[in-house]
């Protein structure tokens, strides 16, 4: 099949995973962050169960598969009287586990503002949420632009779980499958999709990188 | 963390005075409170669904059922190194050509190397369980699940091997240049492996991805962990538990490899001082 003639015949269902796809990763990646920040906020508070309990969460989600996580939502959580949409549990499982590494990413970016400036900080005299506000956050925001457009990214590539349930419309990889059983779509049908993600990834990057070299801070 | 450093975590906070005290052990006690609430809500769902009942467990009291699913994990296991390596030989190559000083070569590198990260590996999986046989050619179901995973990865490693080739220092090519080194030999001999032992730590933490992508074995019925899980399911009728045994295992799995990694860059780190 040449290009035009899939184009004329699944152009309009191409249109429609794309959108789907864009949901799935804009609604996660909105989700994940503040996930992400609140799971952060309880690994750096003073309350030692908090800490422990969204260390385990992080670790869980982080070291699950995606396969396996969506497979649980899907088909085991019924057994607990939770009957979830399809396009509700691949929604979870693609903010779970972004959210996961969202906030390791965080972490790390906090983690690279040292001991040394909370100390300073202090014996200025600031109070905690002006150490918070003026020290951390204002580094932690800028050095976490690149980790969060490869989050972005990352988020994208996890919804290509949404191929593995039943859904309408499906996702970019689902329509790929639909295609090939219903015609012979073969190497172009594939090829659609992946310049789609793949555009979309880089254009992504692209974004994220003109943002960094703005607020980037030169250490 | 270790070694007398203070994490952000220790720092963030002076040590409490009475007032913070108290008001850090009540939130303490309410998070716990809450927290026990909440194991108990879930324990109490898989209660009164029936979940608990021994026939769903008793499951992973024969020993067949463990022989069965490590088989299954010989599966996974046997995808992940074959992936692995494939991925490890194509992201030299990608690696190679992206730092070429001939332009269109290092173009043609940059472009695959983002299409391998571009693109989802499930993506991958139904190309190479879809395409390949339109076109008459068998690929045994091995490679139909490894090869793909492998490109999916290779694009993550080849951009890994290439930061680990930049932080040799420039000296080092320099001075082996002056002793009269090839350029091959420089990069063999001197820089690259420097540059392997750098990332070392990265890439066993890439082998997470890996493995996690393995998952996906099903797709194309290649018995690995997830599909004699399936199978279990369907002799024993014990969904839940068998899944949930199986996320488990597979948690711990990518858990260790990620201590491993974690482990190998403070070893490196201790090492190098």
């Amino acid at each position: 099949m040449t290009i035009q003639e899939l184009l004329a015949q699944f152009g309009d269902k191409y249109l429609q995973a794309l959108i789907t796809t864009y949901q799935l990763t804009f609604i996660s990646f909105f989700l994940a962050t503040i996930l992400g920040v609140i799971i952060t906020v309880m690994r750096v508070s003073p309350i030692r169960p908090l800490q422990i309990a969204a260390d385990f969460y992080v670790q869980i989600f982080r070291n699950i598969p995606g396969a396996a996580l969506l497979i649980l939502l899907v088909y085991a959580l019924p057994y607990l009287n939770i009957v979830l949409p399809y396009f509700t549990a691949v929604l979870i499982a693609t903010t779970l586990i972004p959210s996961s590494f969202c906030s390791e990413y965080l972490m790390s970016g906090m983690n690279t503002i040292g001991a040394g400036q909370i100390e300073a900080a202090r014996s200025l005299g600031m109070t905690f949420m002006q150490m918070i506000r003026h020290v951390v956050m204002p580094q932690a925001i800028r050095s976490s632009v690149l980790p969060m457009t490869n989050l972005l990214v990352a988020t994208m590539l996890t919804t290509a779980l949404a191929s593995q349930v039943p859904l309408n419309p499906t996702d970019l990889t689902g329509i790929v499958s639909y295609i090939n059983t219903h015609a012979v779509g073969g190497i172009t049908a594939f090829l659609i999709s992946a310049v789609l993600y793949c555009g979309t990834a880089v254009i992504i990057g692209q974004i994220g990188n003109q943002i960094d070299r703005k607020v980037r801070i030169l250490r | 963390m270790t070694n007398g450093t203070i994490s952000i975590r220790d720092a963030l906070y002076e040590s409490p005075g009475p007032k913070a005290k108290k008001i850090i052990a009540a939130a303490t006690v309410l998070s716990l409170v809450v927290l026990a609430a909440l194991i108990y809500l879930v324990i109490h769902q898989f209660y009164i669904t029936g979940q608990l009942d021994s026939r769903y467990w008793s499951v992973f009291a024969r020993a067949s059922t463990w022989r069965y699913l490590g088989k299954g994990l010989l599966g996974t296991l046997k995808v992940a190194l074959g992936s692995s390596l494939v991925a490890f030989a194509i992201a030299m190559v990608m690696m190679l050509g992206r730092l070429s000083s001939i332009r269109p070569v290092s173009w043609i590198a940059v472009a695959l190397i983002e299409l391998s990260r571009g693109i989802p590996t499930l993506l991958f999986i139904y190309f190479f369980f879809l395409v390949p046989s339109q076109f008459g050619i068998m690929l045994p179901v091995y490679w139909k699940i490894t090869l793909p995973v492998a490109i999916s990865a290779s694009g993550v490693v080849a951009e890994t091997l290439r930061s680990g080739v930049n932080a040799v220092p420039k000296g080092q090519t320099e001075a082996a240049l002056s002793l009269g080194m090839t350029d091959g030999k420089v990069f063999f001999k001197i820089v690259f492996p420097q540059a392997f032992r750098y990332v070392i730590p990265s890439l066993i933490a890439e082998l997470v991805i890996v493995l996690k992508d393995t998952t996906f074995a099903y797709v194309v019925s290649y018995a690995d962990m997830m599909l004699n899980a399936r199978v279990l399911i369907s002799n024993y009728d014990a969904l839940l538990a068998v899944y949930l045994v199986v996320a488990v295992i597979y948690i711990i799995i990518n858990y260790l490899l990620h201590r491993a990694a974690v482990f190998m860059a403070g070893h490196r780190k201790t090492a190098a001082a």
